[in-house]
């Protein structure tokens, strides 16, 4: 749907698409396209649907985003690097699972959330250490992790009685994920607060700190990073750590706001993760890319999810299309990340 | 993904001191598996056990085949569980419509669909030079979504006799999925040894650059890669539908995971050059042998799921340090 608008262009003048072109198609952020894109969909889906700009939606697709948007910011920095990581799901379920059991150990809330975040953890610490001291590749290793710590959560789930059905009753604990501001009028949902917190803070350490900017140059260029004294293999394994523990977070998220830890939370959700961070101008090369772009295509992808469901309720297209759209969206985001990065070198080649 | 290193790519036949090919030390790795398992359990060793097992192991050892092809030369498919859930998912809805196509036609689809999978990777990944593993990861989703957009999430029953001969039928007392098996393998080991296509696959997995400097035409040759891919993903497809006598969407889930560790298994590289078939063909068997083998010693499908996460982890890791050792 970028495309078209690229497409669109040469009717207008010169300046004015060359103005275009600067911000869309050789701007460092995908930020302006996807705001776009997004205003675009929302138009679409309200224009054909009753019920999808309305004020119960909006908080019903708020509540929806938390979980793929803190998912996102770890593999941001997994892909900032230049590596990926398709464990997340996996990692998230046995999150669910361990949440489960936890409680059922009757830890305290406080508790369970510091051994789960430790869970991410040790699987992060787990995937970076074989990428990076082992130097096996990122995708090989975190598919061997994802069938470990799914198969991990789903024996836990089948052999541990108390776990068959993983309901949470810690009102503690459901709070992490069920207060509001104000609460009796439900207005603001605390994760939504996680997310902006979370966001604000990440990009800042992006941008300002010294850590951020090595994790730019590790992923832009390895080997001259190295040469300017920076120890590569420990940016990368902080980038794996931080994914493992940005999807053990958003496990204890979502266990709290269903009330239900399952060994099958967050299956699939990796292709989300992934779709979200690709589409929002973090490029797989490595070392291009910001979290503005990766929430604006986070909300965009809910926006999605949300008004499919409003489509087959009003036109009665199969609510089974999503999975292809998913899947469409994926194809379509890196073919713009590789048009991107295609026309940046031609550009650069003409000016030398 | 991972930074090419050039020296992954020479051949390390300059070395003196004695050491056992890969492929010998996996032989024996499942020759020695095959005992253990047999003296462990008693069942494990009859005709019927081992004629189940190697006619499950046929249909993910045929895509497991073909997706070497793809890995030698520098490619990835993860497509291929999806393919296969939608291939059965279109046969058993064409099966079931009135006024459908006969079965021979509705066969000649579902290796249409296949093919037409492949093409699709083929083309987006060599004309849009997009990365393979996220491209495949889209079609995965694309495909499985599709499946179940057409069967609305319900398994179809398709109780044909031709489908069903191709999963289950036999001739001359050998399962027909064992037979094409075979003959897949072989022709598989035939073009990557014998024809210019697989020594072209080998050349632009070792290095691209070169392949196309020597006038290789490396759009054309993935394409035909990816596109074998999808069609053998296909026949895979038809077989399970012919084992199971239902078209669902949640077939082959996570099949990706089962063919990528038998292939790396058998010491093929995820960054090409490197590899073969008969490697594939132990990596195949060996895997095979393990899941049936625990299953029968009582072990459950999730405590090995576990296993075989790590198994893949722990292979590659050995491959790297032999790797390394090498120089």
């Amino acid at each position: 749907m970028v495309d078209t608008e690229l497409i669109q262009e040469p009717e207008e003048r010169q300046t004015f698409k060359e103005k275009l072109a600067e911000i869309f198609v050789y701007g460092k952020s995908m930020a302006p396209a996807l705001g776009v894109l997004l205003v675009l969909l929302l138009l679409l889906f309200g224009v054909s649907t009753p019920n999808f700009l309305t004020y119960t939606n909006f908080k019903a697709i708020i509540s929806n985003i938390p979980v793929i948007a803190i998912m996102s910011v770890g593999m941001t920095f997994v892909i900032l690097v230049g590596g990926l990581d398709i464990s997340v799901g996996s990692v998230l379920g046995i999150t669910a699972v361990c949440v489960a059991l936890f409680h059922h150990m009757q830890f305290p809330a406080w508790a369970v959330v510091l051994m789960c975040l430790g869970v991410g953890t040790f699987f992060g610490t787990f995937n970076g250490l074989i990428i990076t001291k082992v130097g096996i590749n990122p995708v090989i290793t975190t598919l061997g992790t994802m069938a470990l710590a799914r198969g991990t959560a789903s024996w836990f789930a089948l052999d541990i009685e108390s776990l068959k059905l993983g309901r949470i009753f810690d009102q503690k604990f459901l709070l992490i994920a069920r207060r509001y501001f104000p609460q009796e009028t439900q207005i603001i949902p605390i994760t939504l607060i996680y997310v902006i917190v979370l966001y604000v803070v990440m990009s800042l350490v992006l941008k300002y700190t010294r850590y951020g900017r090595r994790v730019f140059a590790v992923g832009s260029n390895d080997y001259a990073a190295r040469l300017a004294g920076i120890d590569t293999s420990r940016i990368k394994l902080s980038a794996y750590i931080m994914s493992g523990i940005m999807a053990s977070l958003a496990g204890v998220i979502l266990v709290a706001q269903l009330s239900l830890g399952r060994d099958d939370a967050g299956m699939g959700s990796e292709l989300e993760v992934i779709t979200a961070v690709v589409l929002g101008g973090v490029s797989l090369a490595g070392g291009k890319g910001n979290l503005l772009g990766v929430i604006i295509s986070v909300i965009i992808l809910g926006v999605i999810r949300n008004g499919m469901v409003h489509l087959q309720e009003t036109i009665g297209i199969s609510y089974y299309w999503r999975e292809v759209v998913k899947g469409a969206i994926l194809i379509i985001a890196i073919s713009i990340d590789a048009a991107r990065l295609m026309a940046i070198k031609r550009r650069q080649v003409v000016r030398q | 993904m991972a930074k090419h290193d050039p020296q992954d790519t020479l051949s390390s036949k300059g070395e003196k001191r004695f050491r056992l090919s890969s492929n010998a030390i996996l032989f024996i790795f499942l020759f020695l598996m095959v005992a253990a398992f047999a003296a462990l359990s008693r069942d494990f060793y009859s005709i019927y056990n081992i004629s189940t097992m190697l006619t499950n192991i046929a249909f993910s050892g045929i895509v497991a085949g073909t997706l070497t092809l793809v890995m030698i030369m520098g490619g990835l498919d993860i497509s291929i569980g999806g393919n296969i859930a939608l291939t059965s998912c279109l046969v058993a809805y064409l099966y079931n419509l009135e006024n459908g196509p006969g079965v021979g036609l509705i066969i000649v689809i579902g290796l249409l669909l296949g093919a037409a999978i492949g093409s699709f990777n083929g083309f987006v990944i060599t004309r849009l030079d997009l990365n393979p593993i996220i491209t495949t990861l889209g079609t995965m989703a694309i495909t499985r979504g599709m499946g179940y957009v057409l069967t609305k999430s319900r398994s179809i029953l398709i109780l044909e006799e031709v489908v069903g001969f191709i999963g289950r039928g036999s001739i001359a007392k050998i399962p027909f999925p064992i037979i094409m098996f075979a003959l897949i393998f072989t022709s598989l080991t035939l073009i990557m040894t014998r024809s210019k296509f697989g020594r072209k696959i080998y050349c632009i997995g070792s290095n691209q650059e070169a392949a196309k400097l020597s006038g290789i035409n490396i759009r054309k040759v993935k394409f035909v890669t990816y596109l074998i891919s999808g069609i053998a993903a296909s026949i895979s497809g038809l077989i399970l539908t012919g084992q199971t006598a239902v078209g669902m969407p949640q077939h082959a889930t996570g099949s990706e995971l089962d063919v990528i560790t038998a292939v790396l298994l058998g010491g093929t590289s995820l960054a090409g050059g490197k590899g073969n078939i008969l490697g594939t063909l132990a990596g195949v068997l060996i895997l095979g042998v393990l899941y049936n083998g625990f299953t029968m010693i009582g072990f459950r499908y999730v405590h090995i799921r576990v296993f075989q996460g790590a198994i893949l982890i722990l292979v590659v890791a050995l491959y790297e340090v032999r790797e390394k050792k090498t120089y």
